[in-house]
């Protein structure tokens, strides 16, 4: 039988109705060696203070829902075991993100970002059924896939020093997005893509710290992705300088 | 002038990036070459000043030096203008881009003159 283990949860709370700014709460709890941190923020809601609120869903590192400040760093709180951690761990809500209540934080502006990129297959003219699947070599498909293992967790906007100073960039997870589909064989909407890396949310703010692939839990590597979209997009700009967008010189 | 910036941003990146590739390898070289063991005294019959004079002033090598002059200043701008957002700066960005690009200007008008008149 294993042995329970004490250990003290200090969270972060914010109720905008009384809060005027985030304050702490300390939650002694009696632990299994084998849980998650997310097991025990969970059995802190359901047996100690139901008030608390957090956000979670597959609990197996899919869905991206769960992904809190642990000990001041942005971790996958489902990911992790508590048996990686000291007697007192730090749970706070993922930095440069509105908090909204307690651990919850919005997401609209990152929603935002996403549609900005238009993270879907553009096409110069839609196939129709009848043309059959737009067939793709495993080449092709390796080229992107990697980009596409992103679960939209937000951990990298929370560790991206870039998004804490300048709201209005896209962010890593964006971007890999959108390059995701720039490389993809069966797209054609690189240019649209390219106008937006140049845009507003300009991908050339990234200053290449790197953080966004050290905390990544799916290995997606956004910092790579960022700059491949860099330089992609210059190419995009130079061409442009001498072929307009409809191919005429 | 944020629009600008943002409009020549791809050719300032493309700047800054062959700034990171000529300033910190083959200028780190060539300072350490040129700067220290050369005034050393390490290659007595190579480098007099008519002999270098000679092989700098090759169309070339005129084109190396300004390279090596001229995209390590881009380099150098971007990299501030980063530490500056990073210190807080994000409020005063266009104005600390504007003056430390026009410097990156300044410098390779002059690194141009400067190769063309060896």
């Amino acid at each position: 039988m294993s042995e329970r283990q004490k250990k003290t949860f200090v969270i972060t709370r914010f109720d905008p109705d009384t809060d005027e700014v985030p304050k702490t709460e300390s939650y002694e709890i009696e632990v299994e060696p084998y849980w998650k941190i997310l097991d025990a923020i969970n059995y802190i809601k359901d047996e100690v203070d139901p008030s608390l609120s957090h956000r979670w869903s597959c609990r197996m590192a899919v869905c991206g829902s769960c992904g809190m400040m642990v000990n001041g760093e942005p971790r996958l709180t489902c990911k992790d075991r508590l048996s990686g951690y000291g007697d007192t761990i730090e749970i706070s809500p993922l930095s440069n993100f509105p908090v909204i209540r307690d651990l919850v934080v919005e997401m609209d502006g990152f929603m935002d970002k996403f549609n900005q990129v238009k993270p879907w297959i553009i096409r110069a003219k839609e196939l129709a059924a009848e043309d059959g699947p737009m067939r793709q070599s495993p080449e092709e498909l390796e080229e992107f896939k990697q980009f596409s293992m992103c679960i939209n967790c937000m951990l990298c906007y929370s560790a991206c020093p870039v998004v804490a100073n300048e709201p209005e960039f896209l962010g890593p997870a964006a971007i890999a997005l959108g390059h995701r589909y720039n490389i993809d064989s069966r797209d054609e909407g690189a240019a649209e893509r390219n106008e937006v890396f140049r845009g507003e949310g300009t991908v050339f703010s990234c200053s290449y710290a790197n953080e966004c692939s050290e905390v990544c839990p799916k290995n997606v590597d956004p910092a790579a992705a960022v700059n491949q979209a860099k330089f992609n997009a210059v190419i995009d700009w130079a061409t442009g300088l001498v072929i307009s967008r409809d191919g005429k010189e | 002038m944020k629009t600008f910036l943002l409009r020549v941003e791809p050719l300032i990146w493309l700047l800054f990036g062959q700034g990171i590739l000529i300033g910190t390898m083959l200028l780190t070289g060539w300072v350490l070459v040129v700067g220290i063991l050369a005034p050393l005294g390490f290659f007595p019959n190579g480098m007099d000043y008519t002999r270098a004079l000679d092989v700098a002033s090759n169309p070339v090598s005129r084109l190396v030096l300004f390279a090596l002059i001229a995209l390590p200043l881009w380099k150098g701008a971007h990299h501030l203008r980063s530490l500056s957002i990073d210190l807080g700066g994000a409020d005063r960005d266009t104005t600390v881009a504007t003056t430390l690009y026009a410097l990156a200007v300044v410098g390779t008008i002059l690194a141009a003159i400067a190769v063309v008149r060896l």
